[in-house]
């Protein structure tokens, strides 16, 4: 447990120095994005110079290094230099509904990827398999904005049924109609994320299944008499380990991968703000967002480390042993 | 196997519902609630120092909702007043005395002075560096000095030398600051949140970052109460999204251009309407001219008179624009030469090169006296769909000329920063760019002085093209404190010398077709060189005036035409496609399946 906390505790500190470089090894700098040259004419060295200065990004680079890690060290991501508002204010702004929308998709994507996944390959090679299977495939390989366009097209513009762009209602109101107004403008790209996110998970599933089912307690079990539905269960629950792990990592990486969803719908989500504040090389911000993201990411790694001995019996046993 | 047909099966009325239903619009707003306008970028809290032009270029009319301008607008020749009363030189025009309205106020209430014009201008004067934009009104050109108060209603302000378009630039261009608030701001840059107070039409009353602005009319405006009393801005980046939330009627207007693609069905959908006025936006390309052999005029400007200008506008904006031209700017600015023609000669401009020493060589690329090949790099915006495109065209275009591009599509930042010397003063990387312009860089007379003056200490120099031509200069410069007639005839001569040596070569300028909802709201008005999201486009004497035309028909206005074609018909095709790919998969599964083969549940 010591070494598992430790690893991470090491990728972690890896992870703050690359969000520290990375940005910063980008053609162009803040001030680049923030006066194009056809707008503002163009900035003089000592404009340059005070623009920088008010963020603190005329000093020395370690000098920035050091205030970026005391900074985290006091949960202070400092300012923004697009919004020139506090890093850790937008992210609060933000990531509620980046969980709100990247978590029910992984939930739901997650639900459906295994129950579809687990149905063709027991099904393999039936009627009821081909189907699923092209249809899967065929989701998976349309990109999202088109399909986000395509939903937004049927269900907004030709049927009215729902809104085209925004998170929350822009009118107040309060109570279960704010919840009825926020579900009504969750439904699209919730579906959009949700149908381009099945594939991975569908495929793990249904190849995981499979190769249990080839597995000799298979055999053992249909020889013993079980009924079909009996071994389908014990089949299932093996097969959910490499199907957990995939939907935990997506998790941490849907965030990212939500940006295409969050533009094409105008969803204030993380995603959105992570682009934009890679267009405008907006040092802080990327620290702060990729910060998250990259605890995200061990987090659901360890969960997943985690939720294995639940899952599984034999690496219990085995960490038992170790111990 | 029927339980998964059932829900596929469940799911196609659904789908040709949505296909067959026309639809349902969304309840008309009854009086009272808000006009919603969708605009594509947000711009923090408004002030003239927080903004980021994301929204460009929408930036300067959102700031003019809250912010007022000595004149309007900077379009005009000789713009109307607004803030100021009137405006009267000295007989050199270096000072000018300006009279300030009577019984002017901030929004918060406290008197509009003579204080507060002379606060602003200073104010940008100290923050340059945070002015952005708005810098260059109080450095070189004019050469502001200082700006005294005379009394409660007079400020007089004083330049190093003549400055005779004060009005224009900066009068019509530089929001006046309320120095209470002000004077204490020694960051503006980091004042980005908190609401604004400014003298405009409208009160910012609440931001919702990155998604929404929410005004209220300012009822005490000296202007009159604005027609709209309260306007709501959401920001909606993805331009499909922008015009599906139009066609639904969940925003009333758009306030960026409709696309080419759209415009016709656009034009035949009852519920909208159409409003013209160019922004005087612009497409160029600028080349290097400080990097041998694109130094050289001769090549730039066979360059040009290969490149087929209408053929873009046909092939990029499907028309929807008029085809650059080699004197540079906008031909409706009022700087602009109206009779130039287009200098496409391809022939011409072989002979141009042969006769300048250009060789043929290997590969069918042609080679400079000094032996390099002419084989170029095109920085675009990859942001910028149309910006791609035409790189793409010029480089075919140019290709028989005997001239290589290669387009490489940048994002903004890595765009701006390749385009910028490693050290000030030395020859920047590039060869050439793609770049747009709006309204500004045509109508402030200045415009050719900052772009295409020598590198130095004036003008933009290096940043634009490099350019440098002793002969333009002495013109340039005497142009900045010209008179206007004499600035005119001195401008045209600028601009021939452009089109003799093409540091730029304008693509096009782009129609300005703007779409709004008129049972929402009829009152937009469509003036040149502005969009229609503009502070007249709410007030009561402008509003009047555009009603009036539209109801004589001088307005392009929407032909309510005989057919609607809306959403269903664009997506008949994939829907289609899809519904068929489905059907034949499924009876592909059918005739496959082995009798018997799905009992296994």
């Amino acid at each position: 447990m010591l070494r598992t906390t430790v690893q991470y505790a090491l990728v972690l500190f890896a992870a703050v120095c690359l969000n520290f470089a990375l940005p910063r090894l980008a053609p162009g700098d803040p001030v680049d994005y923030l006066f194009p040259p056809e707008q503002t004419g163009v900035i003089t060295p000592e404009q340059r110079a005070q623009v920088l200065g008010e963020f603190g990004l005329d000093e020395p680079v370690p000098t920035q290094f050091g205030r970026y890690l005391a900074g985290i060290a006091r949960g202070d991501l400092l300012l923004s230099v697009r919004y020139g508002r506090p890093v850790v204010d937008l992210l609060a702004e933000r990531i509620g509904w980046t969980l709100l929308l990247v978590g029910s998709a992984v939930v739901i994507s997650g639900l459906i990827g295994t129950v579809l996944g687990f149905r063709s390959a027991w099904r393999r090679g039936s009627a009821g398999d081909a189907p699923v299977l092209s249809g899967v495939m065929f989701l998976d390989a349309l990109p999202p904005f088109f399909v986000g366009l395509l939903l937004l097209l049927v269900f907004s513009v030709t049927l009215g049924w729902l809104p085209t762009f925004g998170a929350q209602p822009s009118v107040s109101a309060d109570g279960l109609e704010f919840v009825i107004e926020v579900g009504k403008r969750l439904i699209l790209p919730l579906a959009t994320l949700t149908a381009t996110s099945i594939g991975p998970i569908y495929l793990v599933a249904r190849s995981a299944l499979l190769s249990e089912l080839r597995e000799d307690y298979v055999l053992m079990a249909e020889a013993k008499g079980l009924t079909q539905r009996q071994v389908r269960r014990h089949a299932q629950r093996n097969a959910l380990l490499p199907v957990s792990t995939i939907i935990l990592i997506g998790l941490g990486t849907l965030a990212g991968g939500a940006v295409v969803v969050e533009t094409v719908f105008s969803y204030p989500g993380l995603g959105r703000l992570i682009y934009e504040s890679v267009l405008a090389r907006d040092y802080p911000v990327m620290q702060g967002a990729f910060l998250l993201l990259a605890i995200g990411v061990i987090a659901a790694n360890f969960l997943s480390d985690l939720l294995y001995p639940v899952l599984d019996p034999r690496v219990r046993q085995s960490a038992g042993a170790r111990a | 196997m029927n339980q998964v047909r059932k829900p596929v099966l469940l799911l196609l009325p659904l789908l040709l519902a949505g296909l067959v239903l026309p639809g349902s619009a969304v309840a008309q707003s009854p009086e009272g609630k808000p006009l919603r306008v969708a605009i594509n970028g947000f711009e923090n809290n408004l002030t003239p120092f927080s903004v980021s032009f994301g929204s460009a270029p929408n930036t300067n009319d959102l700031i003019g909702l809250v912010y007022d301008t000595l004149f309007w607008s900077q379009v005009k020749e000789d713009p109307e007043p607004w803030l100021a009363e009137s405006a009267e030189p000295n007989a050199d025009m270096t000072e000018w005395t300006v009279t300030l309205r009577d019984g002017l106020e901030w929004q918060d209430g406290v008197p509009l002075t003579a204080a507060d014009v002379a606060f602003t201008f200073e104010y940008y004067k100290k923050q340059a560096g945070a002015s952005g934009r708005y810098a260059h009104h109080v450095s070189d050109v004019p050469l502001f000095q200082s700006a005294t108060v005379v009394d409660e209603q007079t400020v007089k302000i004083t330049y190093g030398a003549p400055a005779p378009q004060f009005k224009v630039m900066p009068g019509a261009d530089l929001p006046i600051l309320p120095k209470h608030i002000w004077e204490s701001v020694t960051d503006p840059k980091t004042m980005s949140t908190g609401l604004p107070v400014g003298s405009g039409p409208y009160k910012l009353v609440e931001i919702v970052p990155d998604q929404l602005y929410r005004f209220e009319a300012n009822e005490k405006y000296f202007k009159g109460k604005p027609t709209v009393d309260k306007l709501e801005l959401p920001v909606v980046k993805d331009p499909s999204a922008a015009f599906s939330a139009l066609r639904t009627g969940e925003v009333s207007s758009v306030a960026f251009n409709v696309p080419p693609e759209l415009f016709d069905q656009f034009s035949k959908n009852p519920d909208l309407a159409l409003a013209k006025s160019t922004r005087y936006q612009s497409t160029q390309v600028n080349f290097n001219a400080r990097k041998a052999p694109l130094s050289d005029p001769k090549l730039r400007k066979a360059m040009s008179m290969a490149t087929d200008k209408d053929a873009l506008v046909e092939t990029v904006l499907l028309g929807r624009g008029t085809p650059g031209l080699p004197t540079f700017l906008h031909p409706d600015s009022v700087w602009g030469t109206k009779d130039t023609k287009s200098d496409y000669d391809p022939e011409a401009a072989k002979k141009m090169l042969d006769d300048a020493g250009y060789t043929p060589g290997a590969g069918g690329i042609r080679v400079a006296p000094d032996g390099k090949p002419l084989s170029f790099s095109m920085l675009v915006n990859s942001f910028i769909p149309q910006d791609v495109r035409a790189g793409q065209l010029i480089a075919q275009q140019l290709a028989p000329l005997g001239v290589e591009f290669k387009v490489e599509a940048l994002d903004p930042a890595a765009l701006t920063a390749r385009r910028r010397p490693a050290v000030m003063g030395d020859v920047p990387p590039y060869d050439a760019y793609i770049t747009n312009l709006e309204s500004h860089g045509h109508v402030d007379p200045d415009a050719l002085y900052y772009f295409f003056h020598s590198p130095g200490p004036k003008g933009f120099g290096v940043g634009i093209t490099g350019y440098t031509n002793p002969a333009f200069d002495k013109i340039a410069e005497a142009a900045t404190t010209a008179p206007n007639d004499e600035r005119k005839k001195l401008i045209a001569q600028l601009q021939e010398t452009i089109a003799t040596d093409a540091p730029s070569m304008a693509l096009w300028y782009k129609d300005g077709d703007w779409a709004y909802r008129p049972a929402d709201y009829d009152g937009w008005v469509a003036d040149p060189g502005q969009g229609i999201l503009t502070k007249r486009s709410f007030l009561p004497e402008y509003v009047k005036v555009a009603r009036a035309s539209r109801e004589s028909g001088e307005d392009g206005g929407s032909a309510a035409g005989e057919s609607t074609e809306d959403g269903g018909s664009n997506l008949l095709l994939p829907v289609v496609a899809i519904l068929a790919l489905v059907g034949v998969g499924i009876v592909v599964a059918r005739r496959r399946r082995p009798a018997g083969a799905d009992d296994d549940d």
